[in-house]
């Protein structure tokens, strides 16, 4: 073998997407009832790499190196196993047989995205809760261990291991397959794969607690799970709408937070630090959604994505577009959380009066009695009105609802500017 | 200048508590130490018992070695080079191999 010590530097993520698409692989020839043993022979894989590359050096091509490790410890494990023994032999022949193929063939590339794609609609099965496929998906296809799950999920190790073992159990007892669905099936599997990629991302991306590197990973592993499907032969438009939205609101990223971790506004964000190269795939993937006729709530979001990210500055967005995008929206998806952010944007184009008329309607809505950005934007509208005294009373209550540290300071800023205001006023 | 073996004890299983991620961090970091200019040479163990020999009654026996015995086992060595002990403890002070085992340092005789 030969171990050059000047290979060294190791590919950012290469365990991680390495042990993905190995699960993903292995769990296809072991089948999927056996993913718990797909997994365990990753892991063997990756635990030699650490015990020998330290010593020896990283070998050439290291992912090559992980993947035939992790066929022998999976050709040992089936030979040890009495579960497989009425197939064991086919699927030693079949292991062997892949252990020695050139991981980088383009055939064998493309055979081990199909493995991916497959793991990931397995994942999402309907019958699998849609908070399990989640962690199912990030476990096996992502490469996440449990601890790295529970932390950007603010959950405990053993809730999310145990949502595991559910979703393990219910894909072994109603016999899930790795096959793909076909026609209508197809479709409603599909897009119940993007509602659990756009849930990862926005559990990544619009909470602010919790281990930003962590959530920053999970928006990243999100946007490549929507790139892996986009560049299959089942990428619907709407599957392109999903990605061109994860992209774009990804590239702000960086912009959102400042150093201190407090939150900055969009008319307050540095455009400089707008990920260029993401808003290109963003616009890359916009321009193939508009095939077809189909308007879904991906396309509109992705639309109004775009346009903010079309702006120059925070001065120069086109306000009108994106309150037509929003009546748009909001008659595909008629939700309070969308009626709340339409009208911020009718702040912006008619005025705080208009904007507080059209969230009138929210104000004894149930699903939003604990929700803060509800007295928060009715705060911001009376400042803009000059009405300090009553945007107090919202950012005083928007403060007694859940919300996360930087969103507590934020909230705490604005009811500082109130109480300034309020004594400009009566001087 | 002296030489300096530096023996790396761990308890494997400490290991499969890791995420992939983490793996490969760690993986770096061994890596990026075996770089260091007075890093020598460095080899990994095979990660069994090995083989103790003793002469019993006058004839050699080779036993399994005292695998059970000790959690830690003796994975791998670095040969460091240094002026001295202080020298070379203050050299394995910054070993990423601390966060998971321990080292053993021992001076090559007659270097």
């Amino acid at each position: 073998m030969t171990a050059t010590r000047e290979a060294g530097a190791l590919l950012e993520h290469l365990f991680r997407q390495q042990a993905g698409r190995m699960v993903a692989h292995l769990t296809r020839l072991l089948g999927p009832a056996n993913i718990d043993l797909a997994e365990e022979t990753v892991q063997e894989a990756m635990l030699r790499a650490l015990q020998t590359w330290p010593y020896e050096g990283v070998p050439e091509n290291a992912g090559a190196w992980l993947f035939r490790v992790a066929h022998n410890a999976a050709i040992d494990a089936v030979r040890r196993n009495k579960l497989l023994s009425d197939k064991s032999d086919a699927i030693v022949a079949e292991l062997t047989r892949s252990a020695t193929a050139p991981q980088d063939a383009p055939d064998v590339e493309v055979q081990l995205r199909d493995d991916e794609l497959r793991m990931i609609f397995m994942c999402c099965h309907p019958e699998v809760s849609q908070e399990s496929s989640v962690a199912l998906s990030l476990k096996t296809v992502g490469g996440f261990s449990v601890r790295e799950i529970a932390r950007a999920f603010l959950a405990d190790d053993t809730a999310i291991a145990q949502r595991l073992v559910r979703a393990k159990s219910q894909i072994r007892d109603r016999g899930l397959t790795l096959d793909m669905p076909r026609g209508d099936a197809l479709k409603r599997r599909l897009a119940s794969v993007l509602d659990v990629v756009y849930f990862m991302f926005n559990e990544g991306y619009t909470a602010h607690e919790g281990e930003d590197l962590i959530r920053r990973d999970l928006c990243f592993e999100a946007l490549r799970l929507g790139r892996l499907v986009a560049a299959s032969s089942i990428a619907l438009p709407t599957v392109h709408a999903l990605v061109a939205l994860m992209a774009f609101q990804v590239s702000r990223l960086a912009a959102r937070v400042d150093e201190l971790g407090d939150l900055v506004l969009f008319e307050d964000q540095d455009h400089a630090l707008w990920d260029q190269r993401l808003i290109g795939l963003g616009f890359h993937h916009f321009d193939q959604c508009m095939a077809g006729d189909e308007v879904s709530e991906y396309h509109v979001q992705a639309a109004i994505a775009a346009t903010y990210a079309r702006a120059a500055d925070a001065q120069s967005v086109d306000w009108s577009m994106i309150l037509r995008l929003y009546d748009q929206f909001l008659a595909i998806n008629p939700s309070p959380v969308v009626t709340l952010n339409r009208a911020v944007v009718v702040g912006k184009v008619e005025g705080p009066a208009q904007a507080l008329a059209a969230i009138a309607p929210l104000e004894n809505n149930t699903r939003l009695r604990s929700y803060y950005l509800l007295p928060a934007v009715r705060g911001h509208l009376f400042l803009e009105l000059g009405q300090p005294v009553e945007a107090a009373v919202c950012f005083r209550a928007a403060l007694e609802c859940p919300c996360s540290e930087p969103e507590r300071r934020f909230l705490r800023r604005k009811l500082e500017e109130c109480g300034r205001a309020t004594i400009l006023g009566q001087d | 200048m002296p030489l300096y073996m530096l023996l790396l004890y761990d308890d494997p299983t400490g290991w499969m508590k890791l995420s992939p991620e983490e793996m490969q961090r760690a993986t770096e970091k061994y890596m990026a130490w075996t770089k260091k200019p007075f890093t020598k040479d460095s080899k990994r163990l095979a990660p069994d018992a090995g083989r103790v020999i003793r002469s019993q009654g006058g004839k050699p026996k080779a036993t399994d070695g005292p695998y059970s015995e000790t959690k830690e086992i003796l994975g791998g060595y670095y040969t460091i080079e240094a002026a001295n002990y202080d020298e070379a403890v203050k050299l394995a002070l910054d070993h990423p191999h601390l966060d998971h085992g321990t080292l053993e340092l021992r001076q090559v005789y007659g270097t």
